[in-house]
Order: C-alpha cells, then sequence, then structure tokens
C-alpha cells in the first residue's frame, strides 16, 4: 500500500493543474459572459431542419 | 373585446373573411385574410423586410429556434435607417471606434439592442458570415454587446449597422464608463470558487478513506499520511477562498452590525483551530472536509447574489440610453453638425428630424408637429405642437422637422430625473433580505453562548470531552439546512416560473407576492395592447383604403393604425397617393385625382364641411366608445367616420377578477385621458375610485410609494405589497419604487431592467398565476424552515447532553440539508393547470 505515498501526491498535482487551468481561463476572460455559451452550443452550425 | 368587432365591421363591408393572426416576424396581431398562408402574415413593411432578408440568406430556422427557445419574440421593425451614416465616424463612436487588427481587418465592439434570446445571437452571428466584407461577429447576450470583424476595403461600420436595423436591431456606441470593475469582481470570485471547488472535492474523498480506515483499520503511517494531506487541503480552503468570509466578520465586528459572514467565521476558525490539534496531535476529527465544501457551497451562494446586485445596477445604465446621445445642433450661419448631447449649451438651438427622439428638454422655435409622449406620459394618442410649445427628451417627433431651444439635457431633464428616481428608489431597498441575515445575528450569539456554555459544563470531565462536545454542538447547529431552505425554495420557484416564461430577478419578490395588498395596473400596453387599431364605424371600406394611402406617408399612431386596417399584410394594394399637406389634425392629400381631407371632426369642420346626423351619430358612437373619431372626406363628401382606439388585451378582465378574489385590490395608473381610463376600468373591471388617469411619472411614483395626499389612506397601511404592473420607460421609476414591479412583454426595454419581474409570454394571466405560486412557496419556505429548524433544536439539545460526538454530528449535519431538499423539490409550486392554457384559442392569436 505505500504506492499511496506515490499516487496521493500525483492525484492531487494532475487535480491542482486543472484547478490552474481553470484559473487561467477565469483570467482569459472565457467565464465573463455565462448567458450565451450555454444556449449557443445547442444551435447547429450548419442549415438545420426547416422550422415546422 | 375590440379585436373581434372590428373584425365583424370589416366582415359586412369586405367580401373576404379577416381575421388577426400574428405577424411573422414579430407576432404582433395582424389582420389578414383566412386563406393567406401563415408565412405571408405581415404587420408592416419592415418586418416583412426582415423576413425577407432572413429567407434570402436561408436563415429560416431561425423562427423555429427562436420558438423553441420560447423567450418571445422579435422588436418590431421600424421603417427608418437613415441615421446611421455617423457610424463611420470616430467622433460618434467613441470607444467603439474600430480597431485595426494586424490581417487589416478592423474590430469593433458595440451595444446591441433588441436582443430577445439565443436565437438572436445566431441570427446575427450567421448574417455576418453571408454578408460580404463583414467577416465575424460575436454577440454577448450578458452584456448586450456585439462584436464586429469587418473589412474596411469592402464595407462599412454604417452599412452593417443599416443591416442590423432591418433585422430590427439598433447598434449603439457603447458607453465610456464601462465597468471592467465588475468583471475582475466577477473573476475573483470565479477563482475563489475553483480554488475552493477543489480543496473540497479533493478533502471528500481523503475523508472517505479515511472512514473507510476507522470501519476496517488502516496502517498508522497511511493515517497520519492522508489526515495530513485532508489537513493542508482544508487550511488552503480556508485561508486562501475562505478569506473573505474573515474580511467580512472584521468588518462586520467593526461595525457591530450582526453579519452571516460572523457565523461563518467563528465556524471555519473554530474548526480549523480544532482540526489542526487534532491532526497533530493524532486524535480525534478533522473537520476540513466539511469546512472545504462549506466555503465551496457558501461561496457560490455569494457569487449568485452578487450577479443579481450586479443586474440591478444596470437599469439604470440602460435607461441612460432612452434619450439619443447625440443631436444635430443648428448653428447661427444655419449650418448644421452632429455633436455630443453632452457639449451642448442651455439655449442652442437643435434641429430634430421626424422619426427621431428629442435629445433634449426644450422649447420649439420653429416648426410644427406631433408628438409621441407615450415614453414619458402614457398617453395613447399623440398631441401636436407648435412654436413656443415645450417638449421633453426622450420623447418622438413623428411628423415633421422641428427646431428646439434647450432648455435642460442630462440629468436635468425631466426624463433625467425620472431615472434619478429610479436610481433613488433602487437603493431604497434592501437587496436580499435572507433568512440567515435577519435572524442569522441573533442565531450566531446563542448557538456560541450554547457552544461556550456546554464547554464550561463539560470541563470538569476533562478538556478534550468539552472541546469535543462544544465542537459537535457548533458542527451540528450549523445552520445550513436553515439558511438552505429559503434561498432553495426561492431558486426552485424562480427555476419554474422561467419555464412558464415569467423571469424573476429577485427572490424577494416571490416573498412579498404572497402577502397581498395593492396591484396597479398601467394602462397603455399592459391592460391594452398599446397599438391603436383602426375600427370602421361608419360609411364604406372603400374609404378607409383611400386614407390609408394617404397616411402611409406619415409616421404617426392613428397613420399606423389606418394602414394596418386598411391593408392588414397586402400593402401593394395602396393606390398611388400623394401628401399634400400635414395639418395638427389632420391631413390633405391627393388620391387618383380626388381631393381626400382625413382629420379629427373638428379639423374636417375647419375645413369647411357639414357634419350632417349620421355621421354626428357615428362620432358619439366613437366617443362612448373611448375611440377617438378620425373621419374621411373624398372629393368634397365626408364618406366614413373611423374609430381609432387602444384594444383591451385578452384575459384582462379575467386575471383582475381572480386577482380582487385573492384578497388584491386592483387598480389602474396611467398617463393617458381620464375618460379612457375610466372607460377601459370599467370594461376589465376595475372600481372607478381605483382608476386614476392623467398621472404624469412623478405622480405614480408618489401614489406608489403612498405619498400621495388622494390615495394616502389606501396605500398607508404597511405590512402589505405595492405591486406596480407596467411596460413604458413611464413606468420605470414606479415599477423600481413599488414593492414590486412586473414588466409585460412589448415595452421597452428598460423598464424590463427596473422590475425585477417580466413576463415573456405577454398574457396576463401569467400574473395571477405568479401571485399563486408566490403563496404556495410561501408555504413550502415555512414548512422547510420548520424541518430544518426541529432538527437543529433537537440535534443541539442532544450535543449539550453529550449524546453527539463530532463524527455523528458531521454526518447528521448533511441529512437535514437532504431533507429540506427533498420538501423542496417534491413541492407542487406551479399550477398544474394554469389560466393561460384554459384560454380559448380564438383569443390566443395562434
Amino acid at each position: 500500500m505505500s504506492v499511496l505515498f506515490v499516487a496521493l501526491p500525483i492525484a492531487l498535482i494532475l487535480g491542482g493543474g486543472g484547478m490552474l487551468a481553470c484559473i487561467l481561463c477565469i483570467r482569459g476572460g472565457q467565464y465573463d459572459d455565462l448567458d450565451t455559451p450555454s444556449v449557443r452550443m445547442l444551435i447547429d452550425d450548419e442549415k438545420p431542419k426547416r422550422p415546422h | 373585446m375590440t379585436p373581434p368587432d372590428s373584425n365583424t365591421a370589416t366582415a359586412t363591408t369586405a367580401t373576404r373573411e379577416r381575421i388577426q393572426r400574428p405577424c411573422i416576424h414579430c407576432g404582433e396581431p395582424s389582420d389578414s385574410y383566412s386563406e393567406q398562408p401563415a408565412e405571408e402574415i405581415f404587420c408592416c413593411n419592415g418586418c416583412r423586410g426582415a423576413y425577407e432578408l432572413i429567407h434570402g440568406w436561408g436563415l429560416e430556422s431561425f423562427y423555429g429556434l427562436r420558438d423553441q427557445l420560447g423567450q418571445g419574440t422579435m422588436t418590431r421593425v421600424k421603417d427608418e435607417s437613415t441615421r446611421y451614416d455617423r457610424f463611420d465616424s470616430d467622433e460618434f463612436l467613441g470607444p467603439s471606434t474600430p480597431v485595426p487588427q494586424a490581417d487589416g481587418l478592423m474590430c469593433s465592439e458595440l451595444a446591441l439592442h433588441g436582443l430577445h434570446c439565443a436565437a438572436c445571437a445566431w441570427l446575427i452571428e450567421n448574417a455576418a458570415l453571408r454578408t460580404p466584407g463583414w467577416n465575424a461577429a460575436r454577440v454577448k447576450m450578458s452584456d448586450h454587446t456585439l462584436r464586429i470583424v469587418f473589412d474596411p476595403t469592402t464595407t462599412t461600420l454604417s452599412r452593417i449597422a443599416r443591416l442590423l436595423d432591418r433585422l430590427g436591431y439598433e447598434l449603439a456606441p457603447i458607453s465610456p464608463e464601462r465597468d471592467s470593475h465588475f468583471q475582475n469582481e466577477s473573476r475573483r470570485h470565479l477563482i475563489r470558487i475553483a480554488i475552493a471547488g477543489f480543496c473540497a472535492a479533493n478533502a471528500m474523498w481523503i475523508a472517505v478513506a479515511l472512514y473507510a480506515g476507522e470501519a476496517y483499520g488502516v496502517a498508522a503511517d497511511h493515517r497520519f499520511f492522508m489526515r495530513m494531506i485532508g489537513t493542508g487541503l482544508g487550511i488552503v480552503a480556508v485561508v486562501f477562498p475562505g478569506r473573505t468570509f474573515f474580511t467580512g466578520a472584521i468588518a462586520s465586528l467593526k461595525t457591530r452590525v450582526p453579519h452571516m459572514d460572523l457565523p461563518v467565521a467563528l465556524g471555519l476558525a473554530v474548526g480549523t483551530l480544532v482540526g489542526t490539534v487534532n491532526a497533530i496531535t493524532g486524535e480525534g476529527h478533522l473537520y476540513f472536509d466539511s469546512l472545504a465544501v462549506l466555503v465551496f457551497l457558501l461561496l457560490i451562494g455569494r457569487w449568485i447574489q452578487f450577479h443579481q446586485q450586479h443586474r440591478s445596477a444596470k437599469a439604470v445604465d440602460l435607461l441612460l440610453r432612452i434619450t439619443p446621445r447625440h443631436a444635430t445642433r443648428v448653428n447661427a450661419d444655419e449650418t448644421t453638425d452632429t455633436v455630443l448631447v453632452d457639449v451642448l449649451q442651455i439655449g442652442d438651438t437643435v434641429r430634430v428630424a421626424a422619426g427621431e427622439n428629442i435629445p433634449v428638454d426644450g422649447s420649439v422655435v420653429s416648426g410644427q408637429s406631433s408628438i409621441d409622449r407615450s415614453l414619458l406620459t402614457g398617453e395613447s394618442v399623440a398631441v401636436s405642437v407648435d412654436e413656443g410649445d415645450e417638449v421633453a427628451a426622450g420623447t418622438l417627433n413623428l411628423q415633421r422637422p422641428i427646431d428646439v431651444r434647450v432648455l435642460a439635457m442630462g440629468r436635468d431633464s425631466r426624463i433625467g430625473k425620472v431615472m434619478q428616481s429610479v436610481e433613488d428608489a433602487a437603493s431604497e431597498k434592501i437587496p436580499i433580505v435572507q433568512f440567515a441575515d435577519s435572524v442569522g445575528g441573533v442565531f450566531v450569539v446563542i448557538v456560541s453562548l450554547l457552544a461556550i456554555g456546554s464547554f464550561v459544563w463539560w470541563l470538569p470531565a476533562g478538556w478534550s470531552l468539552a472541546a469535543s462536545h462544544a465542537t459537535a454542538l457548533l458542527i451540528v447547529a450549523c445552520p445550513c439546512a436553515l439558511a438552505l431552505a429559503t434561498p432553495l425554495a426561492i431558486a426552485v420557484s424562480l427555476g419554474r416560473a422561467a419555464k412558464h416564461k415569467v423571469l424573476i430577478r429577485d427572490g424577494t419578490t416571490l416573498q412579498q407576492l404572497a402577502r397581498g395588498g395593492q396591484i396597479w395596473f398601467d394602462k397603455t400596453g399592459t391592460l391594452t395592447s398599446g397599438r391603436p387599431s383602426a375600427e370602421l364605424v361608419w360609411g364604406s371600406a372603400d374609404a378607409i383604403t383611400v386614407a390609408a394611402a394617404i397616411e402611409q406617408h406619415c409616421n404617426h399612431p392613428v397613420a399606423e393604425a389606418l394602414v394596418r386596417t386598411a391593408c392588414g399584410n397586402q400593402t401593394e394594394s395602396l393606390p398611388d397617393a400623394a401628401l399634400d399637406c400635414v395639418h395638427r389634425q389632420g391631413v390633405v392629400g391627393h388620391v387618383e385625382g380626388l381631393e381626400v381631407f382625413v382629420g379629427s371632426p373638428a379639423f374636417i369642420r375647419e375645413q369647411g364641411f357639414g357634419l350632417g346626423g349620421e355621421v354626428q351619430t357615428a362620432i358619439a358612437q366613437c366617443t362612448a366608445g373611448a375611440a377617438s373619431p378620425c373621419v374621411i372626406a373624398v372629393g368634397g363628401i365626408v364618406v366614413a367616420v373611423i374609430g381609432i382606439s387602444d384594444p383591451i388585451k385578452p384575459n384582462a378582465s379575467k386575471t383582475i377578477a381572480r386577482l380582487k378574489s385573492r384578497g388584491w385590490r386592483v387598480g389602474i395608473l396611467s398617463g393617458d385621458h381620464s375618460e379612457i381610463v375610466q372607460h377601459v376600468a370599467a370594461r376589465v373591471g376595475v372600481d372607478a375610485n381605483q382608476a386614476f388617469g392623467g398621472l404624469s411619472p412623478e405622480d405614480k411614483l408618489a401614489i406608489v410609494r403612498g405619498q400621495s395626499v388622494d390615495v394616502a389612506d389606501r396605500t398607508s397601511i404597511r405590512h402589505e405589497t405595492t405591486v406596480m404592473i407596467g411596460d413604458g420607460a413611464n413606468d420605470a421609476a414606479a415599477l423600481a419604487a413599488a414593492d414590486v414591479g412586473i414588466a409585460v412583454r412589448g415595452g421597452v426595454e428598460v423598464s424590463l431592467q427596473a422590475a425585477p419581474v417580466f413576463i415573456a409570454s405577454d398574457d396576463l394571466a401569467s400574473v395571477d398565476d405568479l401571485v399563486g405560486a408566490s403563496r404556495r412557496t410561501q408555504w413550502l419556505i415555512r414548512t422547510a424552515l420548520a424541518v430544518s429548524l426541529s432538527y437543529n433544536l433537537i440535534a443541539v439539545a442532544l450535543a449539550m447532553l453529550g449524546k453527539i460526538s463530532p463524527l455523528i454530528a458531521a454526518i447528521l449535519m448533511p441529512i437535514s440539508s437532504v431533507s429540506v431538499l427533498t420538501v423542496t423539490l417534491a413541492w407542487p409550486t406551479y399550477p398544474l393547470h394554469p389560466l393561460s392554457t384554459i384560454t380559448p384559442p380564438s383569443e390566443s392569436n395562434k
């Protein structure tokens, strides 16, 4: 079980990397507009079906 | 109801049956022949143009998308696009001046009006891809801004602005004082949440491993290692993102005002201290998992609250956009330049073209025209102005250009003062009265005293045991469920209301609506549709066509109503006509060689026509029905009398009856003439002594605040909620000052920002549904509070008796939250069969 002494710090480092990436995204302004992207992903890029 | 009346009146004279169906672009009810396909129904040429443009790009799926997203309809397209040339001058654009990019393209950020939902964003962004020279567009829904990337060699910004105008969106330069402060603050909040989330999640799974270890055994070095890492994560969560609670608590101590931060900071401090001591000694429970999660959840709550406050602060900013920021100044040598309103001096003269908003308060020095003051006063009928008359900023010049001498502008103008009162009214209100804030202070004092008490009580039994019991009490008494009950119930109700097309900005609204009291309705645009409709009272239907042929050259609500009635949707059938002369109360023109007069009875009389008995009866009939009579004379003979009236919305009387049966007092506050208001009041079932007409925005504000002498006896009783339902900028101050302001669709964007509730469905029945939902939410909150409070009381008692160890306390604590959550989600907040769905199909325009 001594693998725990290696695995736990690695897990924390990986998680910390994710957190840092998230902070960089926030600083970069990706989270400034939280209203549009949530609906934009529902919209198809190319001509979708005709309205009915 | 007026629309069916007008139908029968027209049907008797027209050969084909006419029905009211929604305009395919903007959804306004429009006249159409029954055999016409639904996609050929337009309320005006502007909408037809926008539809054809969208169709030509192959972007028809916009309409399907819009209906699917279900957030309202388009703004009606205005038929004016002459004022976009200035989009090419940097002076006009200010901070929106295009910035050259590395690849030779220009990039500009502009404010965008008329944005409703994601479908609008989709349409604009796709329109950009189909327009040569316009390379990219990016809509930011939260700020209502648009970033445009274009190629200066093939197109100009003014051309893009004009194109968007044809679609019904209006561009404006962004204001210089854009709040980068808000953006930075929002980012800081999010970063704190990210760090706390990381710590909470990791501390959590380490805690799970430790609990499993307690149950099944764990090697001592593994246990020590995990406890150390958990402690480290907990300390990081408390020290970095949790710091904000300590600063808040210190500020609360300094000002001696109990604040939610105080119990949180106390809990965090005690938990950290005991946890650290336990980690070092290797004995007892670690609280870092609970602490990190607590910090994480509280920060999310803070962030939501922060965003709500920002939205109300933006209200005033949006109001500032009603009045134009630019004016055409007339110099001494009769030349004109476009200048910013801020640089104007009192005594300057500005020229206001027909169809433009008047930028300043002032007096007319030359020219005659009529003014649409509905924005400021809610009057449904335009007033005529002549030399020497005073005009107010924000009103719309309808007919001909006028020169205005500046008397006041900006914040000193009448609309400026109204905006000021909106600001005052908004700041008067307590932002969010949460249970935790009002009772939290008392709660924290009691819990602290109890904890100290039980510590002292158990001290003889040993320091460690006393600390353990006191900590268990602090944990189990954590007002999580208690603090969760109110916001959770409100959040769930807000979500359900949004599904019913009722958008609520402020949760306190639900609490206030549950109370009962006085509801004030605005008339124009709220109880009535706000768009006048013409109805043939006497004479031949052909006369309307002839009159409309002339009136189509005018920019006047009455003219619009005539044109709509005459042609419904086939504008091409109007005969060629020339508009000769526009008088204050009527117009003169030529159609196929015949001289045509259209105007008020007084105007027709002035022109030397005799009005016969039948005509007089028809005019009297109009006046009795609260419609403005309009007489048409062709070739020297009076041929028709038309009644112009503002039709009452479907469901209005039903909604008012329901609200009354719920115990609300219902009244009308309107800027329109008293007789019209009384007439509408009688039709919808409002008592005559509760319907007030001829009110200025200031009067409305005074009545809503309960300061008016006339109505003081009715509104001065406190503990009652005053609700204002309106839609115009004229109501903005009253909407913001009322306990609950409800903006209905079809109104100025601005009032939607001043009011905490926005009804997107344009259905008055939603008001009644909302009141019912508020009452049920109130019951839900009480039940949830009772559940969590009784839970806390029992747990605290057990903890004081030493029956609960900190470990069991940490397990019990979330159970109370779970039970509150279950009750909330299972609660039927919204009725299964709202009034709006049982509306007869004939009335709902579908």
